[in-house]
């Protein structure tokens, strides 16, 4: 993009550079920024940390119960 | 009966238990990632295991439908979004309206502010587990329905479309409309536990 400055471009594709969605091209270029720009790397970091914690708070284990229940509705086997 | 004879019949038949009991062996081993899915669509643990339920119910009875060597997962996702939606838990709508942060970078430049740390772990841990559960809660469900499938799930946009049977396109926006209303929400937590 013409004329955006070069933080700015970063911040907008950091959701697609997380989620492994950008083309090499583009996945270089922000690289590259991040390489050189502490102000991105730190936001970034924070970003991937943040996805990390929503995945583990939201890591609630199955009641075995409901597994056992699930196994039930299998097909029997004669 | 068939024409091609009882030994042929006899044949088929055990290949075809034989293949179901793999489809089912293979939709077993996905239901902690199931139930995990579920249970960040819906409100309560009850109506979560209600809903896997369903979905391995459903599953199992149209094996059929499933081609073998597809995106199981994928296939397996849909039916349980399917059943979440036929189960009218979509009354709530998404303030058209509601203004949003600007950018991406506003929750981590915010709690930086109002914690004076720099360090981006120490920042994060400001933010409690059940307070992320609660935020994500609040986010509308057509835009949950995506973060939860792309941030917990693990699926790509690609799969997400698929599974939810919206453009790749809309994937894109509600994620990245939801996972704003999801960071504002933590943002204004944050600032009361603060207060």
């Amino acid at each position: 993009m013409m004329g955006l400055d070069p933080c700015a471009k970063c911040e907008e594709v950091l959701q697609p550079f997380l989620d492994r969605e950008l083309s090499e091209a583009e996945h270089a270029a922000a690289e590259a920024h991040l390489d050189e720009c502490s102000y991105c790397r730190k936001r970034y970091r924070f970003e991937e940390k943040l996805r990390m914690y929503v995945r583990q708070a939201c890591a609630e284990q199955m009641r075995p119960e409901l597994k056992a229940k699930l196994a039930a509705l299998r097909t029997p086997i004669i | 009966m068939s024409s091609n004879g009882p030994e042929t019949d006899a044949r088929r038949i055990a290949s075809d238990a034989r293949e179901r009991v793999r489809f089912e062996e293979e939709v077993m081993d996905l239901a902690d990632q199931v139930y995990r899915v579920a249970r960040r669509l819906v409100p309560t643990r009850e109506e979560a295991e209600d809903l896997v339920q369903e979905t391995y119910a459903r599953a199992f009875r149209s094996w059929r439908s499933y081609t073998p060597g597809t995106n199981l997962r994928a296939w397996l996702f849909r039916i349980l979004t399917n059943l979440n939606i036929d189960r009218g838990r979509r009354e709530q709508r998404a303030p058209a309206t509601q203004p949003l942060e600007e950018g991406d970078y506003f929750l981590y430049n915010r709690l930086e502010a109002d914690s004076g740390s720099e360090d981006e772990e120490r920042i994060v841990e400001r933010l409690s587990q059940d307070g992320i559960v609660d935020a994500l809660s609040v986010v509308p469900h057509d835009f949950r329905d995506v973060i939860v499938l792309v941030d917990i799930g693990d699926f790509t946009y690609q799969d997400a479309a698929q599974i939810l049977d919206i453009p790749i396109g809309t994937v894109m926006s509600r994620l990245h409309r939801g996972r704003r209303i999801l960071k504002q929400q933590l943002a204004e937590a944050a600032v009361q536990e603060g207060a």
